[in-house]
């Protein structure tokens, strides 16, 4: 039995952890970036990890409660509804339909109707015009930001390899980062698929020994990178959009 | 803020506390349930954004995204997977780590030293006094883990810190640190299902 302060443990920090552990590791907040990414895009595409990490996230809730709480200036009150986009005068009514979610529908049925035009404009250039390929018929995933809005749309041609990325326009960082995308075999580490846009679409070529992994539960993210290096061996930035392909 | 605290000390899993009635009303888009939940939860989602984000004004705009998200993710609230507040504290907890890893410069480096058996100078007494069974547990098996694991595994868990930051910040291998966290989950998980 090692005591607790030398480096031979049994159960040493090489091995790959198991699933619980792993999600345990999550909750715990131990993770670096890109394990940590890893982590979420697992969550989203894996039942049985999400509900390993709900298991943890109750064994560990009473601690979250026990710091003591901390008064809340006003003004993150009066941003919280600019973020929203509540007027600041209108008194908190009930309404009822909720006009935000409006506006998310309407921004993603005009990116759907954008992408329509653009695979109407453009797929005839890209490949021969032979109605039986179907190109129409291919999956959209949704790229959804943190808070359910959807950042962009990816349709998906695992058979050519290929995304057409489109954007619901957004404003650039402010910090002049350029948006990666990643591919995220479940279970694997991010691959970067390089740069896309915040404003245009764009079509994104899967290298050949990659296309394999353009599955059913593939995660694609975006993350806000240095535009120098793009493609980076592993995201460092962000996550400012993500979704698993359904195909 | 005695009325957050009374809100979330009876919380019990599958229960309807007045956050849940709050959480469904939200779904439904009423910004008045929104204010209030607010007002109720905002003073402890803000410690736990401060205690990991230590710069106020980064604390702050997590925040701000912590409650843009609960608006606009309050539908997908499940009370029979969680306790209102449990959720919104691990949605505070996942924005704020996200937040310092998205940003390197912020790594904690300050030394820990685990032998120290200090409580914690943040720790809230009231619920200190009216602790839930949960949490009476919980503190019970902490409780079964050696002193060192026992305040390693509270500073990963309060302040965000990553496997490589714990380990500068004790002075120790890293392969040792994942060791005895990963054996202190493992005795921790054993325990809470005993």
């Amino acid at each position: 039995m090692s005591t607790i302060l030398d480096g031979s443990d049994d159960r040493g920090g090489q091995e790959p952890p198991s699933d619980d552990l792993a999600a345990a590791e999550y909750v715990l907040g131990v993770l670096d970036a890109g394990p940590r990414l890893a982590a979420e895009s697992r969550i989203l595409t894996d039942r049985a990890f999400a509900d390993l990490v709900a298991g943890w996230q109750r064994r560990f809730a009473p601690l979250t409660l026990e710091l003591r709480p901390v008064e809340v200036p006003s003004r993150v009150w009066t941003r919280i509804r600019e973020r929203l986009g509540w007027p600041l005068d209108e008194p908190s009514v009930s309404p009822a339909a909720r006009s935000l979610s409006f506006w998310r529908l309407a921004a993603g049925v005009a990116a759907t109707v954008a992408l329509g035009l653009l695979a109407v404009d453009f797929v005839p250039r890209w490949t021969a015009p032979r109605v039986s390929e179907g190109q129409f018929a291919n999956a959209v995933t949704t790229l959804s930001r943190d808070d359910g809005s959807p950042g962009w749309l990816a349709t998906v041609d695992a058979r050519r390899g290929t995304l057409l990325m489109v954007p619901v326009p957004s404003a650039p960082d402010a910090q002049g980062r350029a948006a990666e995308l990643w591919l995220i075999p479940s279970g694997q580490a991010p691959r970067s698929l390089g740069r896309v846009f915040f404003d245009r679409a764009h079509t994104v070529a899967v290298p050949a020994t990659w296309r394999a992994d353009l599955t059913d539960n593939a995660v694609l993210a975006i993350s806000l990178e240095p535009a120098a290096g793009i493609p980076h061996a592993a995201p460092t930035g962000p996550i400012v959009a993500k979704g698993a392909i359904h195909l | 803020m005695p009325r957050a605290m009374e809100l979330d000390i009876n919380e019990r899993r599958g229960e309807r506390t007045p956050l849940d009635m709050l959480l469904k009303d939200i779904a439904l888009g009423s910004r008045q349930a929104f204010e209030k939940l607010y007002r109720d939860s905002s003073p402890r989602l803000f410690a736990i954004c401060l205690r990991i984000v230590s710069q106020r004004s980064e604390a702050e705009d997590v925040l701000q995204e912590v409650y843009a998200t609960v608006w606009h993710k309050a539908a997908q609230y499940d009370v029979e997977r969680a306790g209102a507040m449990s959720w919104l504290a691990m949605i505070a907890r996942n924005k704020a780590i996200d937040r310092i890893r998205s940003q390197p410069q912020t790594r904690k480096t300050e030394p820990l030293e685990l032998a120290e058996a200090v409580p914690d100078p943040t720790a809230s007494p009231q619920l200190d006094a009216q602790a839930s069974a949960d949490r009476v547990r919980l503190d019970e098996c902490l409780n079964e883990l050696d002193e060192r694991r026992r305040s390693l595994i509270r500073a990963a868990f309060f302040d965000g810190s990553t496997y490589e930051e714990l380990a500068v910040r004790i002075g120790s291998p890293l392969g040792t640190v994942k060791s005895w966290i990963r054996r202190s989950l493992l005795q921790l998980r054993e325990c809470l299902e005993r």
